[in-house]
C-alpha cells in the first residue's frame, strides 16, 4: 500500500466535529469571515454549497473530458476510414467505398467519443483527487464517512485570529467535539482494541436488530 | 433541505446518518442469512446449468440448438436482445433521472445499475456462442490479422453493436464504480477484520471526503450522467439496427429505434421491480424504498407500455397500408399463424397488463406490482421471440418454410444466464452497498 501524503506529514490540525451539514455550512462561513483559512472539510456526503463557501472554484475536468471526447470521435472516424477505404475497401455490390459511406462510421464514431470521455475524465478525476487502488486514506475522524462532518484548519498557517478563538468559534457554531492538534491517521494505524471501543457504539444497535431476526428465521 | 409539502418523505421512518449506514453495511458485516443462502443456491445451480449447456454446445456442435437456415437466430437472439434491454433501466435510472433531477433515484440506482452490468455480461455470451466457434470470438474486433488484412466491415450494424455492447459495458462499469467509492470507504472506515480492512481499503481508492473531491466528483458524475444518456439510448438503437437495415418484411421499418428503446425501458422497470421488491423485502429495506419509488416506477412502466404497444399498433396499420403483400402477409401471420399465441401473450402482457397501473391502489400495492413486473418480463421476452421467430420462419420461399422450436439446449442456457445474473445479484448485495449511502444522507430529509 502507498501512503497518501497530504496530510500525514505530521502536520496538525486544528478540528471541529459537526454532526449537521447545515451547521458545518454555517460555521465555514462564520470563519471565512473572520478571516480563518480552513484547510478542508470531511464529509460523508456532498453537501452543497460548501465548496462554494470553502471558496473553490469548479473544477477543470469538464475540459478535459471534452478533449478527450474529441480524441475518441477522432479515433473512431481514423479507425474506421482507415480500415475500410485506405487499407483494404470491402467492395460489397458494387458499392463506392470512399468518404461517401461516411454516415456509416458514425456509430463507431459516437461511441467511441463516449468511451474516450468516460475513461479520460475519470482516469483525470482519480488523478487529481490522487486515488489509486491501494493507497492509504488520511482520516481526521473514523466517522467521516459516516455519520460526522470534519472542519479542519491547518496550525501551521497564521490565522487571523488565536487558536482559542477559532476553538470557542466552532463550538458556538454547534461543533460536538473540537480538538486543536489533531493528526490524521488511517484505518490501518488503528490498534484492534482502538478500533473495538470506536466500533463498540454505533455496532450495539446493530447487533440487537439481528439478533431479533435470527430467531425469526429459525 | 427542499421540501415540497404535498410529497411524501423520500426516506422514512425518521432514519439519521448513522441509521442509514447501519441499515446499509448490516448485510456486509454479518453473516448471511438463511434466505440469502437459499436464494444464491438456486442461482449457483442454474450456473451450473449454463455452464453445463455451454459446454455441451461447444463440444457437441451448434447443431444441439435448433436454429435452421431459415430461423438462424431462434431462441438465442431473442435471450440477447432480451437481456441488453433489461440493462437499459440501470442507465435510465442512473443517468436520465439525474440529469432530471429525479431524487427518488437515489435509493434504487445502484442496484438498477448492478443489473445493467450484469444483464449485459449474460447478453454478451449469447452472441459469442452462436458464433459457434467461441474461441473465434475476438473476430469482430477491428485486430490486425493474417487473413490478407481483411478488416471489420464498418457498414455492418452488426459491428456497431460491438462497440456499443462494450462501450456501454465497460462505460457503466465505471459510472458503476464511481458511485460505490464513497460507500465503500464507509464500509472500509467500520471494518472490524483484516480481509474487510485489506479489500475495502483497497478498492476505495483513499477517498476520505473531502470538500475539494466531493466538488469534482459531483461534476464527473453529471457528466458521466450526460454522456450516458445518449449512450443508453444508442444501445438499443444499434440493437434494432441489427433487425431494421436488413430487408425481412417484419423488420424493415424505420420505427424500431424509438420502438426498441422504449421496449427496453419497459422490460428494464419490469426487472428491476422484480428485484427491489425482493430485496426490499428479504433486506427489510421498506423505509428506503418506500410506496413512493414504486409508484414512480410503476408510472415509468405504463408511459413506456403504453409506448410500446403504440408502435406494435402503429407498426400493423403501416404493413396494412404499405401495399406490400410481402410485408401484409408477415403481420397476418404474427396475428393469425402457427405462432400467433405468442403474438398475443405478447400483447396482452405488454399492451394490456400495465394499463392496470392508471389505479392508484394497482401502483401502491407491493405484491401485485411483483405480479404485473413479472407479466412484464414475459412479455418482452416474447416481443423479441415474436419478432425474431416469426419474421424469419416464413420467408419468400414457401418451400423452406419451417416451424421453430427451442431444444433443451436452448432452453437451459436460457435459464441459466437467470443463474449468472442472480449469483452477480447475490454476491452483491452480500458484498457491497445495495442503496447509495452518500446520496441517500443527502436527502433524509428531503420531500420531493
Amino acid at each position: 500500500m502507498v501512503d497518501k501524503s497530504i496530510l500525514l506529514d505530521n502536520k496538525k490540525f486544528t478540528i471541529g466535529i459537526f454532526d449537521d451539514s447545515d451547521k458545518l455550512l454555517h460555521a465555514v462561513k462564520t470563519l471565512k469571515e473572520k478571516g480563518v483559512k480552513i484547510f478542508d472539510c470531511y464529509t460523508p456526503f456532498p453537501v452543497h454549497h460548501l465548496d462554494h463557501a470553502l471558496g473553490y472554484h469548479r473544477t477543470n475536468l469538464t475540459i478535459g473530458a471534452f478533449l478527450c471526447g474529441m480524441l475518441g470521435c477522432l479515433s473512431g472516424f481514423t479507425l474506421a476510414y482507415y480500415m475500410n477505404v485506405v487499407d483494404w475497401p470491402m467492395i460489397i455490390g458494387g458499392k463506392p467505398q470512399d468518404i461517401s459511406v461516411f454516415t456509416s462510421f458514425i456509430p463507431v464514431m459516437f461511441e467511441l467519443t463516449i468511451l474516450f470521455t468516460a475513461f479520460g475524465m475519470v482516469i483525470m478525476f482519480f488523478a487529481r483527487s490522487r486515488m489509486i487502488h491501494g493507497i492509504k486514506e488520511d482520516l481526521l475522524s473514523r466517522r467521516q464517512t459516516d455519520d460526522h462532518m470534519v472542519l479542519a484548519i491547518d496550525n501551521d498557517e497564521d490565522q487571523a485570529i488565536s487558536n482559542d478563538d477559532i476553538l470557542t468559534l466552532l463550538k458556538k457554531e454547534g461543533a460536538i467535539e473540537v480538538n486543536n492538534s489533531k493528526e490524521a491517521f488511517n484505518t490501518s494505524l488503528t490498534s484492534e482494541e482502538e478500533l473495538a471501543k470506536l466500533l463498540k457504539k454505533p455496532k450495539a444497535p446493530t447487533k440487537a436488530k439481528t439478533s431479533t431476526k435470527k430467531p425469526k428465521k429459525k | 433541505m427542499y421540501t415540497a409539502d404535498i410529497r411524501q418523505p423520500l426516506v422514512t421512518g425518521g432514519k439519521t446518518y448513522s441509521d442509514v449506514t447501519k441499515d446499509v453495511c448490516r448485510p456486509i458485516e454479518n453473516k448471511p442469512t438463511p434466505s440469502w443462502w437459499l436464494g444464491f443456491s438456486i442461482a449457483v445451480l442454474l450456473l451450473l446449468l449454463l455452464a453445463g449447456t455451454l459446454a455441451w454446445t461447444v463440444w457437441e456442435g451448434i447443431g444441439t440448438w435448433n436454429v435452421n437456415k431459415s430461423v438462424m437466430w431462434g431462441w438465442d437472439i431473442t435471450n440477447f436482445v432480451f437481456w441488453v434491454g433489461i440493462g437499459h433501466a440501470g442507465t435510465l435510472i442512473s443517468a436520465i433521472l439525474l440529469l432530471f433531477r429525479q431524487k427518488w433515484r437515489m435509493a434504487i440506482n445502484r442496484s438498477a445499475e448492478a443489473m445493467t452490468i450484469f444483464a449485459v455480461f449474460c447478453a454478451a455470451i449469447f452472441p459469442l456462442f452462436h458464433m459457434g466457434r467461441v474461441w473465434l470470438g475476438y473476430w469482430p474486433l477491428p485486430l490486425p490479422n493474417a487473413f490478407g488484412s481483411l478488416w471489420v466491415n464498418f457498414n455492418s450494424p452488426l459491428l456497431w453493436d460491438v462497440f456499443a455492447i462494450s462501450t456501454y459495458l465497460s462505460v457503466s462499469l465505471v459510472f458503476w464504480y464511481l458511485g460505490l467509492i464513497p460507500d465503500i470507504a464507509t464500509v472500509r472506515d467500520r471494518a472490524t477484520t483484516k480481509a474487510r480492512k485489506f479489500w475495502y481499503g483497497f478498492f476505495a481508492m483513499g477517498w476520505n471526503g473531502s470538500a475539494k473531491s466531493w466538488g469534482r466528483y459531483e461534476v464527473v458524475a453529471l457528466i458521466l450522467a450526460g454522456i450516458s444518456t445518449p449512450l443508453v439510448l444508442s444501445v438499443h438503437t444499434i440493437v434494432s439496427m441489427d433487425f431494421a437495415t436488413s430487408v425481412i418484411p417484419g423488420w424493415h421499418t424505420t420505427i424500431f429505434p424509438p420502438y426498441f428503446v422504449a421496449g427496453a425501458i419497459f422490460s428494464g422497470f419490469g426487472m428491476v421491480l422484480t428485484l427491489l421488491l425482493i430485496a426490499r423485502y428479504v433486506m427489510n429495506y421498506e423505509d428506503y424504498i418506500t410506496s413512493e419509488h414504486l409508484e414512480a416506477m410503476t408510472k415509468v412502466i405504463l408511459l413506456t407500455g403504453s409506448i410500446v404497444g403504440l408502435a406494435y399498433i402503429t407498426e400493423f396499420v403501416i404493413a396494412a397500408y404499405s401495399g406490400y403483400e410481402y410485408e401484409q402477409y408477415a403481420f397476418a401471420n404474427r396475428m393469425f399463424g402457427p405462432y400467433a399465441w405468442a403474438y398475443w401473450t405478447m400483447m396482452f402482457c405488454n399492451l394490456m397488463a400495465p394499463q392496470v397501473f392508471w389505479s392508484k391502489w394497482a401502483r401502491t400495492t407491493p405484491w401485485f406490482i411483483f405480479i404485473i413486473s413479472i407479466i412484464v418480463n414475459i412479455g418482452m421476452w416474447f416481443e423479441r421471440f415474436v419478432i425474431i421467430v416469426t419474421s424469419l420462419h416464413r420467408d419468400f420461399l414457401p418451400s423452406s418454410w419451417v416451424m421453430y422450436h427451442a431444444t433443451w439446449v436452448e432452453v437451459g442456457i436460457f435459464l441459466g444466464t437467470f443463474g449468472l445474473f442472480f449469483t452477480c445479484f447475490f454476491m452483491f448485495a452480500k458484498f457491497l452497498p445495495v442503496i447509495n449511502m452518500a446520496e441517500v444522507k443527502t436527502i433524509i430529509k428531503d420531500k420531493e
